[in-house]
């Protein structure tokens, strides 16, 4: 949580804040805690120490660690309702999205894992063959997300997960919603040699 | 009347039969869908969460082979391919530098002109023409649906003009109006379902999608109607579970608007797969033919 008062630096915090909202594109020091944001964030539930405003003001008081810990960075739905209605136009789920770019870089691990590796497997699916496969990501992805599970010996965890998997795959293929062909766009070589002209004239 | 025509990947794979009913629904009013050829995924909000550049440079290819085709527009009815799709047009129009550097590495480039519609406005403007109400054959008895837009449609990360009220958008309202249907007002018409949550994270998920249902059932509608297939994939092959864990004893059937729409036009339920629904759909829909003509200037 946030930082002690006497390990305050308003330099270092003016840096972190600085960063995330060159990277995010949002004027986070204009936020005045007027928590419109949290009163429409349909991730702030009745449990759990987090919210929108919580999430700005740990990045404008520089506490890096509490904020890329804090749960909003991953339980954000991305339904954009923060930014729509902020009197400053201040869009929290890209600060933690620029968050969660930040964990990946750092190399830490995500406070949820299984939420990041679901939106990798989901962006890695389309990036390889130029479109999603609705299967094959959700099949690299509860296998991400399984043997992290078993490196960390979350048996129970494990069990639940197959169950809830199980249950929608057999209400998927009953309905007959699940999909056998396989989707693929020429595009993917496009996207991934642009994608690599970008990251080099990004180091030079 | 030409229009471009984006299904993007969910539209082929789980909710193939909104792929299927688009086309049958449009081709019956005469607007010609034309899929455009080789397209990519959109990179939806995942791409956004991890790689800002991927989430612009994905759709964009999709812009420019739309373009370099001579469409002047495009209809996407997946609303988060829809609002990926509007958000990198607007960024690109407003960065001519990164415009130029996706542009070096496709052979389909960005002009930048191309309006990019929901299905919604296509229909509305169709709509404005004058041309639906003659062509529909069938009319509703008991049918009482609350429009459900969920969050793509009308809201964006970036200053993107939306292409309707923001909090209380009114589009599938105006529709269903015209096939004599009478929405019911509610509160939760643009709160989300969650996504994506329902599969990563299904506590959240879960709680917003009962609350959604509640107030549907205290409204007293008996169906949702839908745009986005992700919302009708949430919304209807979760409903029992959520609605079990959450003490609802109703179950309400998922639309998309293709399907009330496609009914009304004179198409069966098995023409528009409406049975490949998870929540049981078909007992409620009390179709009668269309006598009166006169009935339609009053609406």
């Amino acid at each position: 949580m946030p930082s002690n008062a006497f390990q305050f630096s308003p330099a270092d915090a003016a840096a972190f804040s600085r960063k995330v909202a060159r990277i995010s594109g949002q004027n986070i020091q204009e936020c005045y805690q007027c928590r419109r944001c949290t009163a429409g964030c349909p991730a702030v539930q009745d449990e759990g120490n987090f919210s929108p405003d919580m999430l700005i003001r740990l990045v404008n008081l520089g506490d890096i660690n509490a904020a890329i810990n804090n749960e909003m960075v991953w339980k954000c739905v991305t339904c954009y309702t923060c930014g729509t209605r902020c009197p400053n136009n201040i869009h929290t789920s890209r600060i933690a999205d620029t968050l969660k770019k930040m964990v990946k870089e750092s190399g830490v691990e995500p406070l949820k894992p299984n939420i990041a590796y679901f939106h990798s497997s989901f962006l890695e699916s389309g990036v390889r063959w130029g479109r999603v496969n609705e299967a094959e990501f959700m099949g690299v992805y509860e296998m991400k997300n399984i043997l992290h599970l078993v490196k960390q010996k979350k048996f129970k965890e494990i069990y639940d997960e197959i169950i809830q998997l199980s249950k929608f795959v057999w209400r998927v293929l009953k309905q007959g919603r699940m999909h056998f062909g396989f989707l693929t766009s020429k595009g993917h070589k496009e996207i991934k040699r642009l994608k690599r002209q970008h990251q080099t004239s990004n180091k030079v | 009347m030409d229009i471009a025509y984006y299904p993007g990947c969910s539209l082929k794979q789980s909710s193939a039969l909104y792929d299927l009913q688009t086309k049958k629904v449009f081709s019956k009013l005469d607007i010609n869908l034309k899929e455009i050829e080789d397209w990519n995924c959109c990179g939806a909000t995942s791409a956004s969460k991890i790689d800002d550049f991927l989430s612009i440079a994905m759709p964009a290819r999709n812009i420019g082979i739309a373009e370099s085709a001579g469409f002047s527009e495009i209809v996407i009815p997946c609303s988060a391919c829809y609002a990926k799709t509007l958000v990198a047009k607007e960024k690109l129009n407003n960065d001519p530098e990164l415009k130029s550097e996706i542009n070096s590495g496709f052979a389909k480039k960005v002009k930048g002109s191309l309006k990019v519609s929901t299905i919604l406005e296509v229909l509305l403007a169709f709509i404005e023409s004058g041309a639906l109400s003659n062509k529909l054959e069938k009319k509703y008895e008991g049918l009482k649906p609350v429009c459900y837009y969920g969050c793509m449609m009308t809201r964006f990360a970036y200053d993107v003009p939306s292409p309707d009220d923001v909090e209380n958008p009114q589009g599938m309202e105006k529709v269903l109006k015209k096939i004599g249907l009478h929405p019911v007002d509610w509160n939760f018409k643009t709160v989300c379902c969650g996504a994506s949550a329902s599969i990563n994270d299904a506590g959240v998920s879960f709680a917003l999608m009962a609350k959604i249902m509640k107030d549907a059932v205290a409204r007293g509608a008996n169906c949702f109607v839908v745009t986005c297939p992700m919302c009708q994939m949430n919304l209807d092959a979760y409903q029992d579970e959520f609605c079990r864990q959450n003490n609802i004893t109703q179950r309400l059937p998922v639309f998309f608007i293709t399907e009330l729409l496609g009914l009304a036009l004179g198409m069966g339920v098995k023409d528009l797969q409406i049975d490949r629904h998870f929540v049981e759909s078909t007992s409620i829909l009390n179709l009668q033919d269309k006598v009166v003509k006169e009935r339609d200037t009053n609406e």
